[in-house]
């Protein structure tokens, strides 16, 4: 099955996406947060954003999430193209867009996004992986 | 208000309009569909919210004349992210 791993970050988790470019962009990869207390298996939403990302991005706009603990209120989503290369993976999820992303990071991926793949650190204990 | 704004208004005014339809009557044909909406009008109805993204750019490609509401979706719901410390 194909792997990603990537070593962790400030000790923690991490997956790097790309979000796919409006035309004419370059590449963008974000390394996220990977934070299975973020949302659940019934959010809205798969991925946690700076705004200007999502803009960057060309993402379509959606209905405002309502978020509560580490963000409380009503935050722009975006349907965004996000691809992970060496898992062949490529889908549009819904992105929820945050002003401040947590530090060192540049977002956060939910639990709705971690759990679409076996995810772990698959007996590295200085990486965390996800397998499809 | 440039027309650029008026017609996100438009699409945001329908998609609440549709999700509000669908959330009060399960036989609408929007009901748990995935809607995209470009200048107004509703131009995508999905089974997935991939399907739907996909077909909605190739109708529209600029993206800020476009909207996406997942119908009969509770978008009020307080959806908990926790604290990092």
């Amino acid at each position: 099955m194909p792997r990603d791993e990537w070593p962790l970050r400030n000790g923690r988790p991490c997956v790097q996406v790309v979000p796919t470019l409006a035309q004419g962009g370059h590449p963008l990869q974000r390394t996220l947060l990977a934070d299975t207390g973020a949302g659940s298996q019934l959010s809205a939403f798969e991925l946690i954003l700076d705004e200007d990302d999502c803009l960057l991005c060309g993402g379509n706009p959606d209905q405002p999430i309502t978020l509560g603990g580490a963000y409380v209120g009503s935050f722009p989503s975006y349907v965004v193209l996000v691809q992970l290369p060496a898992l062949g993976f490529a889908r549009n999820l819904r992105v929820v867009c945050v002003p401040t992303p947590p530090a060192g990071f540049d977002g956060i991926a939910c639990f709705g996004f971690l759990n679409r793949f076996q995810y772990g650190n698959f007996g590295n204990s200085a990486a965390f992986g996800l397998e499809s | 208000m440039s027309v650029a704004n008026a017609v996100q208004d438009r699409n945001r005014e329908l998609a609440r309009r549709i999700n509000e339809e669908a959330r009060s009557n399960p036989q609408s044909p929007y009901a748990n569909k995935f809607v995209g909406i470009a200048n107004g009008q509703v131009v995508v109805v999905a089974e997935d919210l991939d399907e739907m993204a996909r077909r909605l750019r190739q109708v529209e490609p600029d993206p800020t004349k476009t909207f996406c509401v997942e119908a009969s979706r509770d978008y009020d719901v307080v959806e908990e992210i926790w604290g990092l410390n």
